[in-house]
C-alpha cells in the first residue's frame, strides 16, 4: 500500500520580511526517493527543516497521516532519520566512529537506558554492510569529509527511520566519493524500504535510483513529478539562470554546461 | 618534618581548605568539559562576571553574595540560552555585549559599595583557605548535582556535545540538556565565588577539559582526566600558597595552566597527528 506520508498543504515559511518558503503543497508516498533539487537559496533546506521539525512554519503539514506542528512527539521524530551537510568536527573531539554510529539508537532506548552490547553488534553490522567496519575504531575528527558523511548515514539509518532526509549528503566531496556516497544511498533505499528525501543543488550527480524532481525556486514549487521530464535543458537553465545542456548516453541522462 | 605534616594535615582549618579544593576542582573541572567541547568559553567568562555582578549587588542589598551570583547566573543563562539559538545574530557578538554590560555592572557594584569593599574584592579571587560550613555544603550539592547529571545522562550529553541539531534530530530533549548545562554553570561559577573567585575561575572553566583534549578520544576517560587535572590544580595551587604565602587562586590557576602546558607538550593525540602528517610529506 503506497500511502502518503508526507503530506504539505499550502505551507509557508518566513523569517522576518524575507519568504523562504511561498505556499507548497507536496504529498510523498511511502518508499519513494524524492529529489528537492533548485539554486543556492531556493528553500530547499528549509522544506527539509520543516518535515524535520526545525522550522516554524504555517499551513498543514501531515507525517505518517497525523497533523504535525513543530513540536513533535518523540516516536515521530525517531521515524525521522536526518543526514545533515558535511559538518566540521575538531579532529581531537573525543568520538569514534563506531560511537558516533551507536549515537543514532539512543533515541529509541530512552531516558536511562544506555547502548548496550545488542545496539554495538547491530552498529557493526550495519557498517559491515556499508564497507566501513575498519573505521570502526579511528576518531570521528580524523576521517576524510567522504567518510565521515558514511557514518552519519549509518548512524541515521541504525535510528530504523521511516523517512530519511538528506541536506546535500554530498556537498564538498571529491567526484569518487560523491559517486560512492550516491550508491550507499541508492543501495540503503532498495534493501531498507525507505522513504528518501535529498536535497541537492548539484544536477550533474543525482542517484540513478531518484525517479521523482521538485523543483524549488525563491521558495516556490516550480516543477513537481518525474525526473527525467525535469532534466530538460530547458528547465534546468531556467532553475539556474545559466545555459545547461542535457543529453542521453547509455540510457541514461547526463548535464553538462560551459 | 612528618610530625610537622601531620600536625599541618591535622588542622581543621587545613582539612576544610582540602575538602574546598577537591570539591572547586572536581564542580569547575566537570563542568570544562561542556565549555571545552561545545566551544563556549564565551558563556563561562559571561557567566563568571553575571556571578561576580550579582554578589557584588547582593553584598550592596545586604544579602548572601552566593545566592545574588547564582541568581544572576540564572539571568544569564535565561537570557543568553535563547539568544546563542538566533540566527540573525553572530554568538560571539551577543557574548561579547553580556560579557561587557555584566563586567560594567560588576564595576558600577564596587564603585557604590561604600564599605565592605574588601569584602568585594575577595569575591574576585576567593580563598580556598577560608570557606565557611555553609560555604562547603553548598559546594558538596552542587557537585553532587553535576556529577548525578553526568551519570544518569551520559549518552545523551554524549550526542548534545556531538551534534545538537542531530540531537534534535533523534528525539533527545537536547534543549532540556542545554539549558541543564548552562543552570549547572550557574550553580558552580557562584558555588566557587568562595573559592577561586568570579575572575579566576574562567582558567578552571577552561583549562581541566582543553588539559583532557590533549590526551584522549574516549569520552568517559575524558571527563576523568578533566576532573583529576582540576582537582589536582587544586591541591597543588593550595600546598603552594600555604608554603609560598601567595594568595590561593592566584596558585591555583598557575598550577591549572602548568598541567594543561605538560599535556600540550606531550600530546600523544597531538604527536601521533604529526607522525601522520610526516609520513604523507
Amino acid at each position: 500500500m503506497n500511502r502518503h506520508v508526507i503530506e504539505f498543504e499550502g505551507i509557508t515559511v518566513r523569517k522576518g520580511n524575507n519568504l523562504l518558503l511561498d505556499n507548497i503543497s507536496l504529498s510523498v508516498s511511502s518508499t519513494e526517493f524524492v529529489g528537492i533539487i533548485g539554486p543556492n537559496g531556493a528553500g530547499k533546506t528549509t522544506l527539509l527543516n520543516v518535515i524535520a521539525g526545525f522550522e516554524q512554519f504555517s499551513g498543514t503539514l501531515s507525517l505518517f497521516g497525523h497533523q504535525e506542528s513543530r513540536k513533535r512527539d518523540r516516536q515521530t521524530r525517531l521515524r525521522i532519520g536526518y543526514v545533515p551537510q558535511l559538518f566540521q568536527i575538531d579532529p581531537a573531539f573525543p568520538i569514534l566512529a563506531s560511537e558516533a554510529v551507536v549515537t543514532g539508537s539512543i533515541g529509541r532506548l530512552g531516558l536511562f537506558r544506555s547502548p548496550g552490547r545488542e545496539e554495538m553488534e547491530r552498529a557493526m553490522r550495519l557498517m559491515e554492510m556499508m564497507r566501513m567496519a575498519h573505521l570502526a575504531d579511528r576518531p570521528l575528527g580524523q576521517l576524510s569529509g567522504g567518510e565521515r558523511q558514511k557514518v552519519s548515514l549509518a548512524r541515521a539509518i541504525l535510528q530504523q527511520p521511516d523517512i530519511l532526509l538528506m541536506d546535500e549528503p554530498t556537498a564538498n566531496l571529491d567526484i569518487a566519493v560523491q559517486k560512492e556516497v550516491l550508491d550507499l544511498i541508492c543501495e540503503i533505499h532498495t534493501r531498507q524500504d525507505l522513504t528518501l528525501l535529498l536535497v541537492t543543488h548539484d544536477v550533474t550527480m543525482l542517484p540513478a535510483a531518484m525517479r521523482r524532481a521538485v523543483l524549488l525556486d525563491n521558495g516556490k514549487k516550480i516543477y513537481d513529478g518525474d525526473i527525467d521530464t525535469a532534466m530538460s535543458s530547458e528547465t534546468l537553465s531556467r532553475l539556474f539562470q545559466y545555459p545547461l545542456e542535457t543529453f542521453d548516453r547509455n540510457g541514461k541522462r547526463f548535464v553538462s554546461y560551459d | 618534618m612528618t610530625e610537622n605534616l601531620v600536625d599541618i594535615l591535622g588542622s581543621p582549618l587545613i582539612q576544610r581548605a582540602i575538602l574546598a579544593s577537591v570539591l572547586c576542582g572536581a564542580s569547575c573541572s566537570v563542568l570544562s568539559v561542556f565549555v571545552v567541547l561545545m566551544k563556549m568559553p564565551l558563556i563561562g567568562v559571561s557567566m563568571s562576571h553575571a556571578a561576580f555582578a550579582g554578589a557584588v549587588f547582593a553584598m550592596l542589598l545586604g544579602i548572601n553574595p552566593v545566592s545574588g551570583g547564582f541568581i544572576m547566573c540564572l539571568i544569564t543563562a535565561g537570557v543568553l540560552g535563547p539568544l546563542s539559538d538566533r540566527t540573525d545574530m553572530a554568538p560571539e557578538n551577543i557574548l561579547g555585549i553580556m560579557f561587557s554590560f555584566l563586567m560594567g555592572l560588576a564595576f558600577l557594584g564596587m564603585g557604590i559599595l561604600t564599605r565592605t569593599k574588601a569584602g568585594a574584592f575577595n569575591l574576585m579571587w576567593g580563598s580556598l583557605l577560608s570557606l565557611s560550613g555553609p560555604d562547603i555544603a553548598i559546594l558538596v550539592f552542587v557537585t553532587s548535582l553535576l556529577v548525578l547529571f553526568v551519570l544518569f545522562f551520559f549518552k545523551e550529553i554524549r550526542l548534545v556535545l556531538f551534534n545538537r541539531r542531530l540531537a534534535a534530530a533523534t528525539g533527545l530533549p537536547e534543549k532540556a540538556i542545554y539549558y541543564t548545562v548552562l543552570f549547572l554553570t550557574g550553580a558552580v561559577v557562584s558555588s566557587n565565588l568562595t573559592t577561586v573567585g568570579g575572575l579566576l575561575i574562567f582558567a578552571l572553566l577552561v583549562q581541566p577539559g582543553a588539559t583532557a583534549l590533549q590526551l584522549t578520544y574516549n569520552l568517559k576517560h575524558f571527563f576523568v582526566i578533566s576532573t583529576a587535572s582540576g582537582i589536582g590544580a587544586c591541591l597543588s595551587g593550595l600546598t603552594l600558597s600555604y608554603i609560598f604565602d601567595v594568595p590561593s587562586g592566584s596558585a591555583v590557576v598557575l598550577m591549572a595552566t602548568a598541567i594543561f602546558a605538560a599535556a600540550y607538550i606531550f600530546s600523544p593525540k597531538r604527536n601521533a597527528t604529526k607522525l601522520k602528517e610526516r609520513e604523507h610529506e
